[in-house]
């Protein structure tokens, strides 16, 4: 644990690097978690954040839930 | 099996049935080939159209259907495969046309999978500029997954250099 605020970029530089190296259906794999842990946000809160950089703000879980959209 | 790769073996699938002539996987998910992986909600599949006799528009109907049959749900401009939204794209740009022409061959579970280079989705995002976009394009920068001559020849092609000297201005002038 450092308060560095050099170290702690390069830290989370480092980690990046190391996600980044990993292979490809590993990361296939972490695609799907992500998506799983988004659904879920915007279900609980009903939108996601604005400020928050994302992909194409579909408003459903595709597949699932038919009919049940969450709210904007 | 990651949902990923189901959706993957389905548009090959796709592609070797003849519904499409060539397919190659752009957005995030095509990133995640070369950087880590950052949260998306849909699977961005470029496409070159099979033209069919006697008609000039291009329809999305024959994937539609295609898909469809093998248990695919259609909900608005999607396909949702194995969960996840697909969302097929015609190549609407010459620097789209030659993403796909140049698009790359990665195995991922013994499986091949097509793939923009890393340099055309660079110059594609830089190309569209949402903030998003920008986004990506700075991961790119900063991994050094892009060739430099290469990534600058595809923005000379597509007269993309001011916008990258306004990029590298905004938000790499004085990044080491």
């Amino acid at each position: 644990m450092t308060f560095d605020l050099k170290r702690m970029i390069e830290s989370k530089i480092a980690l990046r690097r190391k996600l980044a190296g990993r292979p490809v259906a590993e990361k296939l794999a972490m695609l799907d978690a992500l998506r799983e842990r988004a659904v879920a946000l915007r279900e609980a809160t009903g939108h996601m954040p604005h400020s928050a950089v994302h992909e194409a703000p579909e408003k459903y879980r595709a597949g699932q839930n038919k009919g049940k959209r969450s709210k904007r | 099996m990651s949902s990923i790769s189901q959706v993957i073996a389905m548009i090959n699938r796709l592609e070797e049935d003849g519904v499409v002539e060539r397919y190659a996987i752009g957005g995030a998910v095509g990133a995640t080939f070369y950087l880590e992986p950052v949260s998306t909600l849909d699977v961005a599949i470029f496409v070159v159209f099979r033209p069919e006799a006697g008609k000039s528009l291009l329809s999305l109907q024959p994937i539609f259907d295609y898909l469809t049959a093998r248990g695919g749900v259609i909900e608005g401009e999607y396909v949702v495969i194995a969960g996840w939204p697909v969302q097929f794209l015609p190549a609407t740009s010459p620097l789209v046309e030659e993403a796909l022409a140049d698009a790359v061959t990665v195995q991922v579970e013994g499986m091949p999978a097509r793939v923009f280079t890393a340099e055309h989705l660079a110059a594609i995002a830089l190309q569209l500029g949402r903030p998003k976009d920008k986004a990506r394009l700075l991961l790119f920068v900063e991994s050094g997954e892009i060739g430099t001559d290469r990534f600058k020849a595809i923005l000379a092609r597509h007269g993309l250099d001011n916008r990258w000297q306004e990029f590298e201005r905004t938000f790499l002038s004085g990044a080491k």
